[in-house]
């Protein structure tokens, strides 16, 4: 525990005409943040504990819409789903990037073109990818994947509505989208790993293997462990995906719990439910931080 | 001269104010959208009816469209125009959230109450019997077909009128004759969203399943897993495996896409209702003397056929002048249970309208039991008919059966659906489903949704 030592009067006061510009310069983005963003989030949690008509609430329930959304009939698939999203884009979207961006480090021309390249498919917006991809997926005989199978002779298959692969078909298509802006920042990463490092090793008679493995990856530690969490914590609020390419289907194989607060507030109206799941994926991602930087640190030490 | 200037201003207030109270302001959400050229024609024709019949009333012309991501923040806001055309899915949330208007009193006064169709009343009812919603038109789910693959599949008559499927069973087979001859698929079934459950509860009925039922305490009883729903879900998992006749992909095909392949020829049935024959056929090009309609098939239970309104609802804030300027001018649409000179020039006005755009004009179901009105409206839709009565006579027919109309399950039909549409989803893409269990599953599920706001 580490105490202050309380200030003398007359100093916090001349810290406090210090300070005053400093804080004009943030006012206003703290009135814009009171007002979009903790105002509404402390009146999600107030909501959360309320039975409401519309969003305003009416009466004091206290935990009766969490008891209620947790025997819903969605919730244990949205969050078990919501999981096996953070495992597949982990597989799938974790290494990926850091991959990319060490190969275009490593590559002697074009990387410029590269660089481009990878980042091309972050400019899409969003749900313009979403639909480039259910296009792809489409389980007839035209859909964009179905025809690529077709013309070597393998019946069309369905992609989106095979239960078994939904999710990692979504978590691709996130993928796709994602490591190339990923990407990016490992590169700008990388670029500040001291040259003399690599030098060092070419003298030594290291080959690309070990340079990758003794200097580039240990001097990117940090910063991947900030894109992991930052990684998790997007992901665990996947929901356009979702909801465009499969509404949550088949029989909720693909529901996340994002799309059960999207439910609640746009399909039923129902805000007091909407804020309990809310609440809940929040409590859920401060948890894991948590645990993370828990871990983390003792390692560190 | 300070004094002088606050007194003036005062002045001009208080006059700005009286002349907000002396007018009434009709926000119109049932404007039509920019690019509807010809139905803001038709409006603006309204619109100078109207400002000539009520001149203290200024009509301002604003168009909304209903959509769940916008409506519940203009409603907390206050912007929710007089009067807006909804879904029929809307009422029941939208009551609970007190988020429209209860007109009950203005119903009343003007004697529309008892003309309003029954069953279609209580569908814009709360629990204490106050009405909150007009309705537009009623509808009742029928079968569409594509007449051009049914000729392509050589399934006319001598008359070259489509024969179409008159049980569950032929359905199926007419549909693998149709897959097997065109290589469309034979039906387009929904297992996208709530849509997909709405349409099996046609299905399950046939079979003669009741989804829902109340014991003698009056507790609801979720009857998703009765034998006869059972038979329904394996009926419908059948199509997919057993004849194959269904589109590529059930799990992404919702209310306006099945209409996108009955129109375009990708699908040759479509269980819709009558109220949407735009859709194929405007929206989606089929050509009017194309589109067929007959009942939904019979199966061991019966034939029936799900009945619902379209609505229009009026904003929370508006005031009795409010909702009754909006009422006069429903009046002039030839929406209302009222037969001025206006409102037959409006009906006039649209059904023209729909000629002119390649839309069947076809006998609107009655929303008013006002004999009259749909006489009148009988006469007027003959008179710019387009289409050959043959191919509609067999829907009206199925729907004018004593006892063929049937109304939604009565408690939290949406959730019904969710919990069927997932079983759909289930049996489209998994040919081992056991529907049994997955049926077990959905009724238990809504039992306790039921538990949990009904049977409290």
């Amino acid at each position: 525990m580490q105490t202050s030592p309380i200030p003398h009067a007359g100093r916090a006061k001349a810290k406090w005409k210090r300070d005053l510009g400093s804080w004009c310069v943030m006012l206003p983005g703290l009135l814009l943040f009171a007002f979009f963003i903790w105002e509404p989030l402390l009146e999600a949690v107030r909501l959360s504990v309320y039975e409401a008509q519309g969003t305003r609430a009416i009466r004091f329930v206290g935990l009766d819409n969490y008891r209620s959304v947790i025997a819903g009939p969605d919730f244990w698939p949205s969050v078990t789903n919501t999981f096996v999203y953070l495992l597949w884009s982990l597989l799938i979207g974790f290494l990926l990037p850091m991959a990319l961006a060490i190969g275009i480090h490593e590559s002697v021309r074009g990387k410029g073109l590269y660089r481009t390249a990878v980042y091309l498919p972050n400019i899409v917006p969003g749900l313009a990818t979403v639909f480039l991809w259910k296009y792809l997926f489409k389980s007839d005989a035209y859909g964009g994947l179905n025809m690529l199978l077709g013309a070597v002779g393998i019946p069309p298959q369905g992609w989106l509505s095979n239960a078994a692969i939904v999710i990692p078909m979504i978590v691709v298509t996130m993928t796709w989208k994602g490591a190339g802006s990923t990407a990016l920042l490992y590169l700008a990463g990388l670029q500040g790993v001291s040259p003399e490092l690599y030098e060092a090793a070419i003298i030594d008679g290291a080959n690309v293997r070990q340079r990758v493995w003794n200097i580039t990856l240990p001097q990117l530690y940090n910063l991947a462990r900030t894109l992991f969490i930052l990684q998790v914590i997007a992901v665990f609020q996947v929901l356009y995906e979702p909801l465009v390419m499969t509404n949550g289907g088949p029989n909720n194989a693909s529901i996340s719990m994002m799309q059960l607060v999207y439910r609640y507030a746009f399909d039923q109206y129902d805000y007091s439910r909407a804020s309990a799941v809310s609440v809940i994926v929040a409590i859920a991602l401060l948890t894991l931080t948590f645990i993370y930087n828990r871990v983390n640190k003792e390692k560190e030490m | 001269m300070k004094k002088l200037v606050s007194v003036l201003l005062t002045l001009c207030l208080c006059l700005a104010a009286f002349g907000a109270l002396a007018e009434t302001t009709l926000k119109l959400g049932v404007y039509p959208e920019e690019v509807a050229t010809d139905a803001i024609a038709s409006h603006e024709t309204y619109i100078e009816k109207y400002s000539a019949q009520y001149p203290d009333v200024t009509v301002e012309r604003a168009h909304y469209k209903y959509s769940t991501d916008t409506f519940v923040p203009m409603a907390e806001a206050g912007t929710v125009p007089t009067v807006f055309e909804s879904w029929f899915t809307e009422p029941k949330k939208l009551i609970g959230g007190q988020f429209i208007a209860d007109i009950t009193d203005e119903l009343e006064a003007r004697g529309w109450l008892s003309k309003m169709n029954p069953s279609i009343r209580t569908l814009m009812s709360d629990e204490n019997g106050r009405v909150y919603g007009v309705p537009r038109d009623a509808y009742a789910l029928g079968l569409m077909l594509n007449a051009e693959l049914f000729e392509d599949a050589g399934l006319v008559d001598e008359n070259g009128i489509p024969l179409y499927p008159k049980t569950w069973e032929e359905l199926a087979e007419t549909a693998k004759t149709i897959k097997d001859a065109t290589g469309s698929a034979g039906l387009c079934l929904l297992a996208k969203d709530n849509a997909g459950g709405w349409h099996f509860s046609n299905i399950a009925w046939a079979f003669g399943a009741t989804l829902e039922n109340q014991d003698a305490d009056g507790k609801w009883i979720a009857n998703l897993n009765s034998a006869e729903a059972v038979a329904a879900m394996q009926y419908v998992k059948d199509l997919k495996w057993k004849y194959d006749v269904l589109t590529a992909d059930p799990t992404s095909e919702d209310w306006g896409t099945g209409f996108t392949q009955l129109g375009t020829g990708a699908a040759a049935m479509y269980i819709a209702a009558n109220d949407a024959v735009n859709m194929p056929t405007q929206q989606n090009g089929l050509a009017v003397d194309k589109l067929m309609m007959c009942g939904i098939p019979a199966g061991p239970g019966g034939q029936y056929s799900l009945m619902g309104g379209t609505p229009y609802f009026f904003a929370a804030n508006a005031t009795p002048d409010e909702i009754n300027a909006a009422l006069d001018y429903l009046v002039i649409m030839g929406k209302a249970p009222e037969l001025t000179d206006d409102a037959i020039e409006g009906l006039r006005v649209d059904a023209k309208n729909r000629k002119e755009n390649g839309i069947p004009n076809i006998v609107e179901f009655p929303a008013w039991s006002d004999p009259e009105l749909v006489a009148k409206r009988q006469e007027i839709i003959s008179e710019y008919s387009n289409v050959d009565a043959r191919m509609f006579q067999p829907y009206f027919d199925a729907v004018a059966t004593e006892g063929n109309l049937r109304m939604e399950e009565p408690q939290n039909a949406q959730e019904m659906y969710a919990e069927l549409t997932k079983v759909l989803q289930a049996v489209v893409t998994d040919e081992n489903a056991d529907v049994q269990a997955l049926m077990d599953t959905a009724s238990a599920n809504l039992q306790q949704i039921l538990d949990e706001q009904v049977n409290k």
